[in-house]
Order: structure tokens, then sequence, then C-alpha cells
């Protein structure tokens, strides 16, 4: 435990070294959140020649450290005990803060997620360290190898840089979603350790008494969202919202009247108090685009507006407009899509019909290609 | 039996009355009131439902802020909250998540006894949520993060943590620390009886002398971190094509030209 101690500066500084990764999992297997850091660790470290090193943590790590080594990690250190098999604050907490005093890595991610967070305040604490919450944006240095750590702020309008100059290690939280999972590749070349891990029974005592799973909604990951607001009048509005989803393969959002009317789950909730979304196509109907809702949602690639009032605050973002009742447009969408898909099967089965000869000619050409 | 609760607020700019500009989308801060911090308000909540069941339990807010966050802690009171201890100075100012945390552990020393600690998910003008986590490893306890619900029973702490993939239920030993969600509950009314009280009792005013921290522990001077510089995320530039209710296949058409529907192609 920290005690009442400052934010103390280490005088070695340039004794702590590598990029270090937290890659959270669940039941032997590393999460996504936890993938993504390690494509933003390894460009960091790569970048100062340096390593980056994959610490997971659980009942039995073979899986988890074979998958973290081919993923991308230079080095993989697991620890298993029964009593890591889910995430506890404490146990997790000690033993990564031992590993810090014992590898001083220079930089540590830890995946913005809620027990990524959860870890992250207490390490930060306990090492004496800041720690930059939730970036869309980490690089570093070279000069001084100082990890610039990029963050939205004031409601995603504006990008801070935040350093840590003098503490170590340099800690970020990653957001989800923003950092591409690398490419896992069976011939990777890494160094790999499986540490036993003995928990004190004094940090065991937080129970988990009951886990009930669920299916939620991860619109943080949607590639296409369409969402519902208020202009649908009524909670089966919904049905039609689900409708469009379906026929392109994308998640419901809603603004947050439409929950707490109940009319939809709050996991579906966008803006500032809901998930923050940046989907390739965000399709608003019926939503006026308050600034809460746009602060979570205005990254969007693609944003298309469906609204009654041509001055609907979303359509100042939005790429497309539809100046229309929303009942009327969205049959009327979901049935030109549905032409277009079909034209699209023809096509592609049209195609497939052509291509199968072709293919058998090239084959027979080189059949009869005379040895030289 | 009564518990001995602490709830950590804070005061923030009124999001609703933020205006974000619509070209730049830059804040205007200047013109919001300022209110507590929208998940504290659920923390206060929580901890109110615990001394309804509870009876003898006593409520004591916290802040570390500027004197006029005096107004948010009178509010607390008004709601049932039996004490309030405002902890100000100039030495805090500029502080990061480390130095704050630090005050507020260092202030709830001198408290002394608790069972619980509440602390609002994350503040909306802050958004990191490491206060509160923060606060459990100066002090040594444990803690629940991201909790919709949370209750005493048999001596024991329980509360259930939101997490992506699924709900967790946690017991824990008292002391502890638990942050709650926004939207968790709704937050009561305060009443005109209450306010009166509030009115009529006050608050108390702390400054460093009273916590026994160095002045270099504290803020700026105690940040671990800098701000290096701020831009305007840049938006891409929207065009705002129209098309009207009898164009869908035209639209349809344009967007799979575009590629931005592919029909799962990609
Ligand atoms: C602290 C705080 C946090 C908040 N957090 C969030 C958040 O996370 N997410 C969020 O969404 N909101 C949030 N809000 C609420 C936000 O301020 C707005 O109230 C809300 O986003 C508005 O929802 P809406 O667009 O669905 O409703 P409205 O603003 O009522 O808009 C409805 C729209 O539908 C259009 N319409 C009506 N009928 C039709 C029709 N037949 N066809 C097409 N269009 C039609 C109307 O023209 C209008 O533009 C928050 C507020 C506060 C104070
Ligand atoms: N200055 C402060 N005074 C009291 N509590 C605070 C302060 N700053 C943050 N907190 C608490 O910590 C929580 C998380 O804040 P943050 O880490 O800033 O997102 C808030 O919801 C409050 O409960």
């Amino acid at each position: 435990m920290a005690g009442l101690i400052n934010a103390e500066k280490p005088s070695n500084i340039d004794d702590y070294k590598n990029v270090m990764v937290f890659l959270e999992a669940r039941d032997g297997k590393i999460k996504k959140p936890g993938l993504e850091m390690i494509s933003v660790g390894a460009s960091m470290a790569h970048k100062v020649n340096e390593m980056l090193i994959g610490i997971t943590f659980g009942e039995s790590v073979g899986s988890m450290v074979k998958e973290a080594g081919e993923y991308g990690c230079d080095r993989v250190i697991g620890y298993e005990s029964p009593d890591l098999k889910d995430f506890r604050t404490l146990p997790y907490a000690t033993l990564l803060s031992d590993l810090i005093l014992e590898l001083k890595p220079n930089i540590l991610l830890i995946p913005a997620t809620r027990n990524g967070r959860d870890l992250a305040s207490r390490i930060a604490v306990r090492s004496r360290t800041g720690v930059t919450a939730d970036c869309t944006e980490l690089d570093i240095d070279p000069n001084g190898r100082i990890l610039q750590a990029r963050r939205p702020t004031y409601g995603e309008s504006t990008l801070a840089e935040i350093l840590c100059k003098s503490h170590r290690p340099q800690m970020a939280t990653a957001r989800p979603g923003i950092f591409p999972v690398p490419e896992r590749k069976k011939d990777a070349k890494y160094e790999s350790e499986a540490r036993k891990a003995k928990i004190k029974k004094e940090f065991m005592k937080k129970e988990i008494v009951d886990f009930k799973p669920k299916t939620t909604v991860d619109l943080t990951s949607a590639k296409y969202i369409v969402s519902g607001g208020l202009g649908l009048g009524k909670a089966s509005g919904f049905k039609l919202i689900q409708e469009l989803a379906d026929e392109i393969g994308a998640y419901v959002g809603a603004s947050r009247p439409t929950v707490d009317l109940g009319w939809i789950g709050k996991d579906h909730q966008v803006g500032q108090t809901g998930q923050s979304v940046r989907p390739k196509v965000y399709i608003a109907c019926g939503i006026s685009g308050k600034a809460q809702h746009l602060m979570g949602m205005k990254l969007s690639e693609n944003i298309i507006s469906i609204n009654t009032d041509p001055d609907a605050e979303i359509n100042s973002i939005s790429d497309y407009i539809i100046n229309a009742d929303l009942y009327e447009v969205l049959p009327k969408l979901v049935e030109a899509i549905r032409k277009k898909k079909s034209e699209f099967e023809m096509q592609s089965s049209n195609k497939k019909a052509e291509e199968k000869p072709v293919k058998e000619n090239i084959e027979e050409k080189k059949e009869k290609k005379p040895p030289q | 039996m009564g518990l001995e609760i602490i709830v950590m607020i804070k005061q923030v700019p009124d999001s609703s009355e933020v205006v974000i500009d619509p070209v730049t989308f830059t804040l205007n801060r200047g013109a919001a009131r300022n209110v507590i911090n929208p998940a504290d308000e659920n923390a206060i909540e929580q901890a109110l439902l615990i001394k309804d069941k509870n009876p003898g339990t006593n409520i004591t807010v916290i802040t570390m802020g500027p004197p006029f966050a005096e107004t948010a802690l009178l509010d607390c009171m008004s709601r049932g909250v039996d004490r309030a201890i405002l902890v100000t100075d100039r030495a805090f100012a500029g502080a990061d998540t480390y130095p704050t945390g630090l005050t507020l552990a260092a202030t709830i020393t001198k408290i002394g006894k608790f069972d619980i600690i509440y602390a609002g998910e994350e503040s909306t003008d802050s958004s990191t949520g490491h206060v509160g986590p923060g606060v459990a490893e100066f002090l040594g306890i444990e803690q629940a993060s991201y909790t919709s619900n949370s209750w005493a029973e048999d001596g024991y702490v329980f509360a259930e943590r939101q997490l992506e993939d699924g709900v967790e239920t946690i017991k824990m030993e008292p002391p502890c620390l638990i942050t709650v969600l926004t939207n968790a509950n709704m937050p009561r009314e305060a009443t005109l009886r209450k306010k009166i009280d509030a009115m009529k009792k006050g608050i108390e005013t702390w400054t460093l002398a009273n916590i026994d921290l160095q002045p270099d522990w504290v803020g700026l001077k105690g940040s671990p971190t800098v701000v290096k510089s701020m831009r305007t995320i840049n938006e891409k530039k929207r065009e705002g094509k129209k098309f009207n209710v009898d164009e869908m296949d035209k639209f349809v058409d344009e967007l799979v030209e575009k590629g931005i529907l592919t029909f799962g192609v990609d």
C-alpha cells in the first residue's frame, strides 16, 4: 500500500527501459482491448530500439503467453494461480507493481476498460507516478523517450497532450477500439516465462460472489450504428430502427431520453453519459443532436441524419441529410437497400458462374505446358 | 447498525449549459453554472439509501475545491448529509489526480473512522475516474469501481459492478471505497426543512494546515503530469448533401459507390 506519500521522482530515470503492456484477459483468452495495446506498444518500443513486454494473469497462462508472443510482444511474462482466475484489484495491483520494481519499464500501458482503469489508478499511486487516462493517441519522443499521451477532453472537442517527464513508469490507459489489433504470426520469435504466483490471503478478502455475463451491445467497436431518438415518438419505433440495422449489419444506438423512457436498454445509449462511438457509418433517426449526444458520436466517419427539422443541430455535422419523417424514410430506405443487395447477389452469382470455366482453362493450359 | 460513510464530491461546470461551438467544437465554459458532478449526485444518493436502511448512519461529504464549492456542499446537506467539509487552499491549485487523491486521503485520515467511502465513477470535467481508486490505494483499503448498486449486510458491504462483459457482485469487509455510476439511481431533491437546517449548521472549512501534508506534495507542485498542449480535434468537413424521401434508390447507389455501404464485403 502506498500510505500518504508524495509522487516521488526516481533518481535513476535512465534505468527505466522498455514498454510494458497489461493484457487483460477473461477465461484464458486475452481480450481485444489488450491486443490493441500490443500494436501501439510495439511501435513505440521499436522506435527507440527497446522491447515490448506483455504481462498477463490467469489460472493458467500457457495459451495466453503464446497468443501474446504471436501477436507481437518481444517478451511475455504470465503469472498463474487459481487466485488470478478473475480480475481482483489487490492481487493484480500487487503483482504488477512488484514487477515494475523488478523490470523498471519506461512506459506502462493498460487498456482503458473498467477493470483496466480500476487497476491503473492504483498502480500509479503505488508506483508514485502519473497516469493519463483514456488516450486515443500515443507516441514516444525519441529524445528522452518521453511518452506523448493524448486524450480528448472537454467533451471530445480538444486533444490534450499530457507528459510525465520526471516520474517512472510513464503510464497511460488507452481507449478500446482506437488502436488496431495486430496480425497474429505463428512463426513470431519471443521470449516467454510463466511464473507461479503466490497471493497473500489478505489480498483475497474481496469475494466475487456472482458474475452474470451479458451479451452487451458493445457499441464502441461497432462499424455500423443506426440510432433512434425522441423523434420515434414511441417505443415500438425501435422496430423500424432494428429492421434497418439488420439489413446493413448494424448495431442499434439511442439518445438518452429514449433510454430514460424505457424504450430501449441503457447499453444502447450514445453520448456523454452513454458510450463514445466512432463507427464507419452512424445513422441518426429523429435525433436533434444536442451537445451531449454529439460528444459521443461526432467522430463517426460518415454521419447520416434523418430528421423532420431542417435546422436540427445534428445536420451541421452530417454528411447526408434526409429532411423528412422517419416513418416514411426508413421503410423506403430498407426497400432500396434490399433491392441493391439482391442486385449484388445476382452479380456475384453471375460472376461465380463466369469465373469457374476461366479458372479451369488456366489450369488446363498449365498442364498442357510442355516440361522444359 | 449505523455506518460511518464519507462521500467525495466535486463541483463542475454544468455540461448542459456548456456551449459547444458547432464550427470549431471548442467549449465555452465561461457561462456555465457550477453543479455537483453528476456521478457524485448518484454517490450521495447511494449513501443516503444506505442511511435509510441503517438508522444511526452518519454521512460526511468532502470536497477539495475553491471556496465557492461551498454551495455544492450545502446542497448535499439539504438532501440529508450530516456533515460537510470543504478542503481549500491556494496550494491545492493545479492538482492532477495524484495530489488530488493524496489530499482527499489525508483529509479522510484526519476525519478518522469510516466504513465506506463513496465517489463518482468519474468527473465530467477531467473524466479520468482515477481519484476514487487512488484514494483507496493511499488508504490501503479494498475498492469496487463502476457500481450500479451497493448495500450493507451482516457486517459486509456488497456492490454490483457493471463491466463491459457482465455484472459482478462483490462482497467486501469494510472499510472500503466504492465508485458509483452516473444514473445508478434517482437522486432525491433537497427539502426546505433540511435546507434550513443546513444553513444553520453550515459547513467546515479546512486548509492544508489541517491535513498534515507538505506544501510541495499537493497542487501543481505535487503533480507528476503536465499538460503540454491542447489542440482542437480537427473535424472532418461534412458536406450535408441532401436527398429527399423519394430518392432512396439514388441515395443507396451513392452510398455504395462511395464505399460507405458495402454489405459485408469489407
Ligand atoms: C448531464 C447530461 C448528460 C446527458 N447525456 C446524454 C447522452 O449521453 N446521450 C444523449 O443522447 N443525450 C444526453 N443528454 C440529453 C441531451 O441534452 C438531449 O436532451 C438529448 O440528446 C435529446 O435527445 P433526442 O435528440 O432524442 O430528442 P430531441 O432533442 O427531442 O429531438 C428529437 C428530434 O426528432 C425530430 N423528429 C421528431 N419527429 C420526427 C419524425 N417523425 N421523423 C424524423 N424526425 C423527427 C425532431 O425534429 C428533433 O430534432 C444529457 C443531458 C445532460 C444534462
Ligand atoms: N477535488 C475533488 N474533491 C472531492 N472529490 C473529488 C475531487 N476530484 C474528484 N473527486 C472524486 O473522484 C471521482 C472521480 O473523479 P475523476 O478522477 O476526476 O474523474 C469524482 O466523481 C469524485 O467523487
